[in-house]
């Protein structure tokens, strides 16, 4: 309801000025993390993970397959994100929205800039490699699905085990080992609205706020980012908020076990 | 739950004979539950359920359309319903909320609004509709009690929606709301509400 | 149904079936209602290994309007697969061909117990979401869906669920596995309207008699009885344990 919105934007807006969130948080505080790793069998990982009330589930399948043309010794790396339409009333059922590519696209940079799966390593023969497919199922949708997402992703990474591969097939329920991963990426999505920035919008934050920027980091480096929605950022934003994201990032990284 | 009341699935017996009881169907001559809910002393009080809008309740609404001889209202229910300019003496914005009665619902659902008043400045919580009654309380007793807390004016629309207004701890209004949303059913609820407040009150 | 006879493995040995269960035993089923927070009712169910989710939207306005009836809700189904859900390859995202029919024939079941002339030119959505897949997901995703339903207050003549029974070594057998879904005679999913008795869904394939046909019926009603006591525990527990936030917990 376009209503529902403007009225978003009022209230937060009045909140904000007095430093204030609805739900009484601070503003670079999350909202309770809970993570499920490794709850299915069938995958060779899998994860739950939820921030507030949002809920998200990553599923890590292998495959083997042909590898990319200008990559013909490296494993395939494929991320994809389904906004399941049980997730939230806003969503509709049909081919992916330009959200769900988005959200995916972002939470897949964060992977693959930091090198954190070693695709070399999943080179089988000239005809075969690796492919290793990280799905996101959205099931819950209060606010803030990216670091959602990309929390479920990091837990059922770390969670997955390596299937056994055999004449150039997988043979399925027999593995050989961990999934070696190299660190813990984690991503930190902040609002803006009014010059004021908040972290982990809910979605009644998001109904109402102008911009969002998500900033994924590794233990030392800035991996992948993303702005969304409309309204800018400034330079001081971008470096205050890289400095809360590398603290708050510690935090969640502690959580994901090893 | 009342010693006397037993919680019922759709599809269980609720009368040997036919009865006109709400929320329960009659076939060959028996009377079944159509949904969740509690049964006691011949009625029937589902446990969830959507809204179902009836003339005359008083529901808070968001205008969600201004158009040329009235309003479109927000009801939190999937029917639109409209407010004509002759009812009211102000004027309203998109956004605005109100508490208004509904005045006329016909055979699709269309509904008349009217006796619309606009609410100040506040926040808006859905909660399920048929938790409004305890929300409430008998006679005022729970927005009273909340108000009395918080410092919030709570208004309880039957339609769900809520409406928290005025300077006092919004947060803890909410947080008391949605608690009764959930033991609605319960026994003791009022005491327990009337505990967790003074235990958040700030001083 | 339909592997390959040469590799067929011994289905039933001395009344034991492959996974040490009798012909009447289910496998073990657990359902949790209230899990999603957005979704006016949602219940999770695990059964055998299946994982499913179901959530329920409605009744909201019927979009697009050419769908809407100016005199009942109009019921909509989607059953839809994880691509993670399978033990083989990764799967695709979306329905597929059998995931479309399923959808069909889960919102004809539905359609015959929703009370839906209380909500004209509405629409109430039933989601299902395959998270893993153990053989009987259509029967599962009924059962999950009919207390996601209740959970949503949504009207309904009766508490549907629905069981499959198969034919191995020429015997009736009740919830077939994956195993016996690939390698049995015959696959016939049922779902039924425990107070009057009534089929609500009904396919079936392979060869049986009219004999076997009877038994089939007669061990499903025996265990649809069984699977409606699970939901009704499930519904009771959301208002003897209230929780005013609600998670998937899984194992």
């Amino acid at each position: 309801m376009e209503s529902l919105n403007e009225i978003k934007r009022d209230t937060l807006l009045a909140l904000l000025s007095q430093g204030k969130r609805p739900d009484g948080r601070g503003m670079h505080d999350y909202r309770k993390v809970n993570l499920q790793p490794g709850i299915l069998q069938n995958p060779e990982g899998s994860a739950i993970a939820s921030i507030g009330k949002s809920q998200v589930m990553a599923g890590i399948k292998f495959d083997v397959a042909k590898p990319f043309p200008d990559r013909p010794a490296e494993g395939v790396l494929s991320t994809s994100a389904d906004l399941l339409p049980l997730a939230s009333h806003l969503f509709e059922t049909g081919p992916p929205s330009e959200e769900a590519i988005e959200l995916a696209r972002v939470v897949d940079r964060g992977i693959r800039s930091a090198n954190i799966v070693d695709l070399g390593s999943f080179y089988i023969d000239e005809e075969k490699v690796l492919a290793l497919y990280i799905d996101l199922f959205i099931l819950d949708h209060d606010g803030n699905l990216i670091d959602t997402a990309a929390l479920a992703a990091m837990s059922a990474l770390l969670s997955a085990r390596m299937p056994k591969v055999e004449n150039g097939k997988i043979i399925r329920g027999e593995y050989t080992g961990r999934l070696p991963v190299k660190e813990k990426v984690v991503a930190c999505t902040f609002g803006k609205l009014g010059g004021q920035t908040f972290l982990d919008p809910s979605l009644d934050e998001e109904k109402g706020m102008d911009c969002r920027l998500t900033l994924a980091t590794t233990p030392s480096h800035l991996c992948a980012a993303q702005k969304g929605g409309w309204g800018t950022v400034t330079e001081k934003d971008l470096t205050e908020l890289l400095d809360i994201s590398m603290q708050k990032g510690n935090e969640l990284r502690s959580l994901l076990r090893d | 739950m009342d010693r006397e009341s037993r919680i019922v699935m759709p599809g269980e017996l609720v009368a040997d004979g036919p009865e006109r009881i709400s929320y329960a169907y009659v076939e060959n001559g028996k009377t079944y539950s159509t949904v969740v809910g509690l049964f006691s002393e011949g009625k029937l009080v589902p446990l969830e359920g959507p809204y179902e809008p009836l003339p005359d309740d008083l529901i808070v609404g968001i205008i969600s359309e201004v158009r040329f001889s009235g309003y479109s209202v927000d009801t939190n229910s999937p029917y639109v319903g409209f407010l004509s300019s002759r009812e009211i003496r102000e004027r309203f914005g998109m956004g605005d909320v109100i508490f208004a009665r509904i005045v006329k619902v016909d055979e699709v659902k269309n509904m008349d609004i009217g006796d619309a008043k606009k609410l100040p400045e506040g926040r808006l919580v859905r909660v399920s509709s048929v938790k409004i009654p305890r929300i409430i309380g008998k006679k005022n007793s729970m927005v009273d009690m909340i108000r009395a807390n918080t410092g919030c004016e709570v208004i309880a629309g039957r339609n769900g929606y809520v409406w928290i207004t005025g300077k006092g701890d919004s947060n803890l209004a909410e947080k008391a709301i949605r608690m009764i949303e959930a033991q609605a059913h319960t026994h003791g609820l009022t005491d327990r509400v009337a505990a967790y407040l003074k235990s958040r009150r700030k001083a | 149904m339909g592997g390959n006879s040469a590799e067929k493995p011994a289905l039933l040995t001395d009344g034991r079936r492959v996974d040490g269960r009798g012909v009447e035993d289910l496998r073990p089923v657990k359902i949790v209602a209230r899990v999603l927070n957005d979704a006016e009712g949602s219940a999770y169910i695990e059964w055998g290994k299946n994982k499913i989710l179901a959530g329920i939207y409605g009744p909201r306005e019927c979009i697009p309007r050419h769908d809407q009836s100016l005199y009942r809700a109009v019921v909509k189904c989607r059953y839809n697969m994880a691509p993670f859900s399978g033990a083989e390859e990764h799967g695709r995202s979306g329905p597929n061909r059998r995931s479309k029919e399923l959808s069909k024939v889960i919102k004809e079941a539905f359609e015959n117990v929703i009370i839906s002339e209380n909500f004209p030119k509405t629409e109430i959505s039933i989601f299902v979401e395959v998270l893993q897949s153990d053989g009987g997901t259509r029967c599962a995703a009924v059962t999950a869906a009919a207390v996601a339903l209740a959970d949503a207050g949504i009207p309904m003549k009766d508490l549907i669920s629905a069981v499959a029974v198969c034919k191995i070594d020429g015997q009736m057998a009740v919830d077939p596995g994956k195993e016996e879904d690939n390698f049995g005679e015959s696959d016939m999913p049922i779902a039924f309207s425990p107070r009057t008795g009534e089929v609500l869904l009904f396919q079936m394939d392979g060869m049986l008699t009219r004999e076997e046909l009877a038994r089939g019926l007669e061990l499903a009603r025996n265990a649809a009885s069984k699977i409606r006591a699970v939901q009704v525990e499930a519904i009771k527990k959301v208002y003897d344990e209230p929780k005013e936030d609600r998670f998937l917990l899984i194992g």
